[in-house]
């Protein structure tokens, strides 16, 4: 069995079949790409992954366990990390407690050892503080440590988001669209940030519209249409599929 | 000329700063106070609490403050699930009424000692929030607020009722002064000192939370809860743990007021009440724990001050919270100190800007 595998999932909103028996599996520390058209069901996939929403029917299975009817905190405690395609970062906290909140799941300590503020409580909160700092230190952020994370530019938030998503230490990181909104610049740094996470071993499942970025950093690529897994394979395999041709063209046909 | 006069420092300008100068000194910082450890500053606010009724020996004043003490400690529970955790609960006051009634309760019909009606109180309201909190924590927004309304007025309905157990509309009355190993707490000044230390306890352990792991799970629980659970925050669990946490605090307050008054009766717990707490912890500032006990400080003074023109006294409160609230919605300590901040910035470099460096 696959490191993350999907089992013939079936997903409805109000008569609209948003995901239609779709499987699909990721090995350990590849990066894979899920693309698709505006509406294909990428994202309700992301949630269904995540434990946002529950699935119809179909089951999830990660690291060998089944995490299809457990709850979103549950299986991010297993090791999934994932950002939002809209962004939601938590900007009532500065920019390092955004990262140590993502630690959340690796610092021991519950209401009142933390209220009492007891010695190993201390000496955890000291250390996580280094690490946070370490982690905005590689993603360029360090500058900012103590500012209101609402008070940063909206890529450096994006930045931000991955970073607290790394913070967790996952196996399997779950991007939604980490790209939309960025300056070409931005979007290079961020590619490389992406590419380094996988060559550090975390596996990737990542939706993107940007097609240049997807094609570069992916090693497989996923394509989904009306909530239909249509084509699958290397990126230049994807990239000569002429069901994907089709489904893009006519996507962009009734978009126009 | 009469330009560069304008620009130059008055001395009268000083009167101005000097003030604002002392309120810093008492404001907590704007924004990151709450994210440090403990500050010279908190010294400094210890030592004027001690020091204060010494100072100031008039026992209206003291038990001024002693119902200020109380109170802040109700607000302070309360701060921690809606200043942090972002939730809203008018139903506080029972919890507050829970503690009250536990120790009166258990102090007259069964004669039990004060100080260990003390912990029973915020036992019994935490058990009590724990097992309503369960269900009613998954409402949020203007439906939790209602739900969280019509607990307090299950409970005094019940109160209200059940005549035989909690002496009805009358109460109960005789409780005896709160002591500890048989000091006894019974004039105003012992009482000061006693609703604060308390206080200060309550409020060490609330500081220490928020900076920890647990205060940001609550702050990211009310930014954003889908991603407070992708980190593995348990989002329900942490809600109730703020919820109890703030009962127990609502049954610590009960029980030291159910002492210091020595009567314990629904008058006390109705609707208004909660609003007061709730005008308390908004006023001081949500999201910051020095601004509810000086919230509560402040509409302790206000009411007292109002009490004397009687029957003007509810229209002449609601003028005054909608001032407040207009002009300082933030809070009271943070507005002050971001106007400080700002004039001393102005002054320290205007000589710069006249020179025509800015």
């Amino acid at each position: 069995m696959s490191f993350l595998s999907i089992e013939r999932i079936t997903k409805g909103y109000d008569g609209i079949r948003a995901l239609d028996g779709v499987s699909l599996g990721l090995e350990k520390g590849s990066i894979k790409g899920l693309i698709g058209p505006n509406g294909a069901g990428k994202s309700t996939l992301f949630h269904l992954i995540s434990g946002v929403e529950k699935p119809d029917s179909g089951k999830i299975y990660f690291k060998e366990r089944e995490i299809t009817s457990m709850k979103s905190h549950e299986i991010s405690a297993l090791g999934i990390g994932r950002t939002f395609q809209t962004l939601q970062i938590w900007g009532n906290m500065t920019v390092v407690e955004n990262i140590m909140a993502g630690m959340n799941r690796r610092l021991k300590g519950g209401l009142f050892s933390c209220g009492l503020w007891l010695p190993w409580i201390r000496r955890s909160e000291k250390e996580a503080l280094k690490e946070a700092k370490e982690i905005l230190d590689s993603l360029g952020l360090l500058g900012k440590w103590e500012s209101m994370a609402s008070q940063l530019p909206y890529g450096k938030q994006k930045l931000l988001e991955l970073g607290r998503a790394l913070a967790m230490k996952p196996d399997l990181l779950l991007l939604d669209e980490p790209a939309s909104g960025l300056t070409s610049t931005e979007m290079q740094q961020l590619s490389k940030q992406i590419s380094q996470i996988g060559q550090e071993g975390v596996t990737i499942f990542i939706v993107e519209h940007h097609m240049g970025m997807v094609m570069e950093i992916a090693d497989e690529i996923a394509v989904l249409h009306n909530g239909k897994l249509i084509a699958e394979g290397t990126p230049d395999g994807v990239r000569r599929n002429p069901e994907v041709i089709e489904a893009y063209l006519k996507s962009k046909k009734t978009d126009a | 000329m009469v330009e560069t006069k304008k620009n130059e420092f008055r001395k009268r300008d000083f009167f101005y700063l000097v003030p604002l100068w002392l309120i810093s000194l008492m404001a907590p910082d704007p924004y990151l106070y709450h994210k440090k450890g403990f500050k010279k500053k908190d010294l400094f606010y210890l030592g004027v609490l001690v020091l204060a009724p010494l100072i100031w020996s008039d026992s209206h004043f003291h038990h001024l403050m002693v119902l200020a003490g109380i109170y802040a400690t109700l607000a302070l529970g309360l701060s921690l699930f809606m200043g942090y955790a972002g939730q809203i609960s008018l139903g506080h006051a029972a919890f507050f009424g829970i503690g009250a009634y536990t120790t009166a309760i258990l102090t007259t019909r069964y004669a039990i000692p004060t100080f260990l009606a003390f912990w029973a109180s915020a036992l019994s309201a935490a058990v009590i929030a724990s097992l309503i909190g369960r269900s009613i924590l998954k409402l949020k927004g203007y439906f939790l607020a209602l739900a969280t309304l019509g607990f307090g007025e299950i409970f005094l309905v019940i109160v209200r009722e059940s005549t035989d157990f909690t002496g009805g509309v009358i109460g109960i009355f005789g409780i005896p002064w709160f002591s500890v190993m048989g000091f006894s707490f019974d004039t105003y000044l012992r009482q000061y000192y006693l609703t604060w230390g308390v206080l200060m306890g309550l409020f060490i352990f609330s500081k220490n939370l928020v900076r920890s792991k647990v205060g940001r799970s609550l702050l990211a629980v009310a930014a954003s809860e889908d991603a407070a659970s992708s980190v593995g925050i348990n989002v329900p669990w942490i809600k109730l743990e703020s919820f109890v946490l703030g009962a127990a605090f609502s049954g610590l307050a009960g029980s030291l007021f159910a002492c210091v008054m020595s009567t314990a009766n629904p008058e006390a717990f109705s609707l208004g009440f909660t609003v007061l707490i709730v005008m308390m912890v908004i006023l001081g500032g949500m999201g910051n724990l020095y601004g509810p006990i000086a919230g509560a400080i402040l509409l302790t003074w206000v009411m007292d001050i109002l009490s004397k023109y009687q029957e003007y006294s509810l229209p002449i409160y609601g003028v005054i919270l909608i001032l407040l609230l207009v002009f300082f919605p933030d809070g009271i300590g943070t507005r002050f100190n971001v106007r400080l901040i700002y004039l001393i910035g102005y002054w320290a470099k205007k000589k710069k800007r006249d020179e025509g460096k800015l």
